[in-house]
């Protein structure tokens, strides 16, 4: 349970990490020659890495299926997705409504034991758990733009400016 | 409306790479599943860059080569990301990534490393990332 915990958390750090090489691409390359870079990157790591695990059977797909070689196109879907909804309301609120339709898809496909997921029942705790993650992620994106605890927060802002 | 759309989809295209990631690893192997789905994206993002997207690739001779390689750590990612997915199954894995992500994004915009606009950071994020690991003590519950 932990081990598989703690993994998430290292591939997070990662991703967070990712994130800011790809805005520095971004700043100065357009959007479609930074995601053909960061694919072309991730692709030429994984090849790396699979064949120092694995050798020639790497190549050895022999319960290949016709739509696992579309499936690389969903993340094309999310650099389109993003970079539009970041145009249309700005970076915060953008990355707090996706970060908030990532975990609420992930927990109905979970109980709805979708894509081989091993189905696990929708219980209120489950609905509690996210709901909190969510609040959590509205504190983190919007805390400081919240007039509240005797303007403790309101200070911090007053700093910045 | 448009953008909240756009926003919504995202963040389910992003947890439905997850669930595809772990399916396709579970047929064919991790790496395997890596290195394909990254070809594909590679592919299909750069035939877009060629024909309709504006710029070009020698724009990347101004960015410092250090994060040019950004899009590498996609193979640790991935790798855990599917093996996560399926010792404690998706709304566990999205969680601990989404904290490990904010926090991670929280150190270096609040050091300001890797050249990022120092900024101030304080405690509603400090809270934030606690109501999160809160969530998920819940969820596990």
């Amino acid at each position: 349970m932990w081990h598989g915990l703690l993994l998430a958390a290292f591939g997070g750090a990662l991703v967070g990490m990712q994130n800011i090489f790809n805005k520095r691409v971004g700043e100065r390359a357009s959007s479609w020659t930074t995601t053909t870079l960061v694919l072309g990157m991730g692709f030429a790591a994984s090849l790396l890495m699979g064949l120092l695990t694995e050798g020639g059977q790497l190549f050895h797909l022999q319960h290949m299926k016709l739509w696992y070689g579309f499936s690389g196109m969903i993340g094309v879907g999310v650099v389109v997705c993003i970079t539009q909804a970041t145009k249309l309301l700005g970076p915060t609120y953008a990355t707090s409504i996706a970060l908030i339709s990532q975990i609420s898809f992930a927990l109905w496909w979970d109980t709805q034991g979708w894509m081989g997921l091993e189905k696990v029942p929708f219980t209120l705790n489950q609905a509690a758990g996210v709901l909190i993650i969510i609040c959590g992620i509205l504190m983190f994106k919007f805390g400081d733009r919240m007039n509240m605890l005797g303007g403790l927060f309101r200070v911090k802002r007053l700093e910045k400016e | 409306m448009k953008g909240w759309i756009y926003a919504v989809l995202g963040g389910g295209f992003i947890a439905l790479q997850g669930a595809a990631n772990s399916r396709i690893s579970e047929g064919i192997g991790t790496w395997q599943a890596a290195t394909l789905t990254q070809f594909t994206g590679f592919v299909t993002a750069l035939i877009i860059a060629l024909f309709v997207g504006g710029g070009s690739f020698k724009d990347l001779k101004q960015v410092k080569p250090l994060y040019w390689f950004g899009g590498a750590f996609a193979a640790a990612v991935i790798y855990s990301n599917v093996t996560a997915i399926q010792s404690v199954g998706l709304t566990l894995t999205v969680a601990a990534v989404l904290i490990a992500q904010l926090a991670m994004t929280f150190l270096i915009e609040s050091r300001g490393w890797f050249g990022i606009v120092k900024q101030k950071m304080g405690l509603p994020q400090f809270i934030g990332i606690a109501m999160m690991i809160a969530g998920v003590i819940v969820l596990k519950s």
